[in-house]
């Protein structure tokens, strides 16, 4: 038994040439919600279709609870759900089909979480697979993931495609889970839709792991905007050499990550008209990453 | 799993024997009336003109027209060798593909099943419904032969059934190159050329004794015809061969299926 379901070791997958991943190392710790965060491209979809054996990893190691992942394992599939970012399934089939058939694969009783949760999202069971639309279909995939409780649930981009209410749901659901103690890797491209829900977070660019830390020590690290108004505001640009988020006039807005005494010490010397410091938004932080 | 796959595969498995049946449906109502003594009369003199190798190629040095019997000997055989041939090469080429090619295999893989058991699933299916095409066609034309007339019953039971020796290798080796295949796009056209190419081979190999090395590469060598009219029994060499082809090539496609990338 291990402190992590999920444990991935300097992954690096090539496709002959070309790149899917470079170098990603992540711990996802029993109980947790992760945020596996990059823009499209980045590897997200690539490392977790690694972990769940679809591409050969070029090198690296992935562990399972301690065990080296066996994706041949059926004991171990069976704790693993996974909601890919685009679903496909057969299509002669009726959404009712789609869940004997699923529940067919396991050897417990399934059937009481599967209807609670085609409840929750208003499921019509009798409607064909070919007929619904991106929403009820992400609806029916978030179903065949959750529906044998897994230990570990992967959901690659699960929200597109739902409407808000759908999301709110989906997010109410995931942290219902989460309290009974499901892990999740909730990987996304957009940041805020994972800052309620994920306690750690990990940041992929180029195939590489570039920041990972709890949520809460990145929404701390320091980041703020800092808005100075100041006759002298060029020797102040110069003497912060601050990235400049905006500037007008006399004023200018930083990204600020310099210790708040430190900044004041600096500011002392200047006339300043105006000083303020605001919490950095998210969508900011995720830029600055992959500036 | 199974229960699935035979639902999805039925249609074809429908479609393709009810092409045979028609077409013998067709040929055992028109015979009589074509076999009436004028037309044996010109039907002979007409095979006369034949070279006796075109003859053998299509075993009609060896068989009579002159019964609806005679024609299943000869041509009928060969049409029902050429669908079998073409149907269990499609099936192979597209019962695993299809799941890759329509992107259903990441759902498939996230299911507590082993790669292997999906390749085992997959074959039983294709291997049942290449046998079941062949027995119901046997069963068929052994019910029609019964209503038209006296006939050899051991060697027509024995001829029925070795579509079922062509069949299986032409699973199993079109199976394994799905293997390497990512699209079901190009499949039809494949397994149309695999079929051809292997049939004239063996036309070829008969046609001319300088090229008789040709049937070596040949899967229709497999249904030796020939053999079972003229000793009423099966080439047991041809029966080794067979199965050792399907199991070499399915064995073949458990081992690349296993290491695919299947995204």
């Amino acid at each position: 038994m291990s402190k992590y379901i999920l444990e991935i070791k300097k992954l690096k997958k090539y496709y002959g040439k070309s790149r899917g991943v470079e170098d990603v190392s992540l711990k996802l710790e029993k109980g947790n919600i992760y945020g596996f965060i990059g823009p499209n491209g980045a590897g997200k979809s690539t490392t977790i279709r690694t972990v769940m054996g679809l591409v050969n990893k070029t090198s690296g190691e992935i562990y399972f609870d301690g065990e080296i992942l066996d994706t041949s394992d059926i004991n171990t599939k069976s704790k693993i759900g996974y909601l890919p970012s685009e679903i496909n399934l057969y299509d002669d089939m009726t959404v009712k089909g789609i869940f004997d058939y699923h529940e067919s694969f396991y050897d417990k009783d399934i059937s009481e979480r599967r209807n609670e949760l085609v409840k929750l999202l208003k499921i019509n069971e009798d409607m064909k697979l070919e007929d619904l639309s991106l929403g009820n279909l992400k609806k029916v995939g978030i179903v065949l993931a959750l529906m044998h409780e897994p230990e570990l649930l992967i959901l690659d981009e699960p929200t597109s495609g739902l409407d808000p209410i759908m999301q709110s749901t989906l997010h109410d659901i995931l942290l219902q889970e989460n309290k009974k103690g499901m892990t999740i890797l909730y990987s996304s491209h957009v940041l805020s839709e994972v800052s309620s829900l994920c306690k750690d977070i990990g940041f992929i660019k180029d195939g590489v792991i570039i920041k990972e830390d709890s949520m809460e020590n990145i929404m701390k690290d320091n980041y703020t905007y800092l808005t100075i108004s100041s006759k002298d505001i060029n020797k102040i640009k110069k003497d912060l050499k601050l990235e400049i988020k905006s500037e007008n006039d006399n004023e200018v807005k930083f990204i600020n990550n310099m210790d708040i005494n430190e900044l004041l010490n600096k500011l002392n010397k200047y006339k300043i008209d105006k000083l303020l410091i605001e919490t950095i938004s998210l969508e900011d932080l995720f830029n600055k990453y992959y500036k | 799993m199974l229960k699935r796959e035979f639902k999805v595969n039925l249609k074809s498995f429908i479609i393709w024997t009810s092409v045979l049946i028609i077409m013998f449906i067709f040929v055992f109502s028109i015979y009589p009336f074509i076999v009436v003594d004028d037309n044996i009369k010109n039907f002979d003199e007409m095979m006369k003109v034949f070279p006796p190798e075109m003859l053998k190629a299509f075993n009609m040095d060896i068989t009579s027209m002159n019964t609806v019997y005679g024609w299943l000997k000869s041509e009928g055989f060969m049409f029902v060798l050429l669908v079998v041939g073409f149907y269990s090469s499609f099936m192979g080429f597209n019962i695993l593909l299809k799941e890759e090619d329509e992107k259903t295999i990441e759902y498939l893989e996230s299911l507590p099943i082993k790669r292997s058991n999906i390749v085992t699933n997959k074959i039983i299916v294709g291997i049942t419904y290449i046998i079941l095409m062949v027995l119901t066609l046997s069963v068929f034309n052994y019910i029609c032969l019964c209503l038209s007339g006296d006939f050899n019953h051991k060697q027509y039971l024995l001829l029925s059934i070795t579509p079922i020796f062509i069949g299986l290798p032409f699973f199993a080796i079109s199976l394994f190159i799905s293997t390497f295949l990512r699209k079901t796009k190009k499949t039809m056209g494949i397994s149309l050329g695999l079929v051809f190419i292997f049939y004239i081979l063996n036309i070829l190999s008969e046609l001319a004794k300088d090229v008789e090395i040709l049937k070596y590469f040949s899967i229709y060598t497999l249904a030796d015809i020939r053999h079972v009219i003229t000793k009423v029994s099966i080439n047991p060499v041809c029966v080794i061969i067979s199965i050792l082809i399907t199991v070499l090539f399915i064995g073949g496609t458990y081992i690349k299926y296993n290491k695919k990338e299947l995204v």
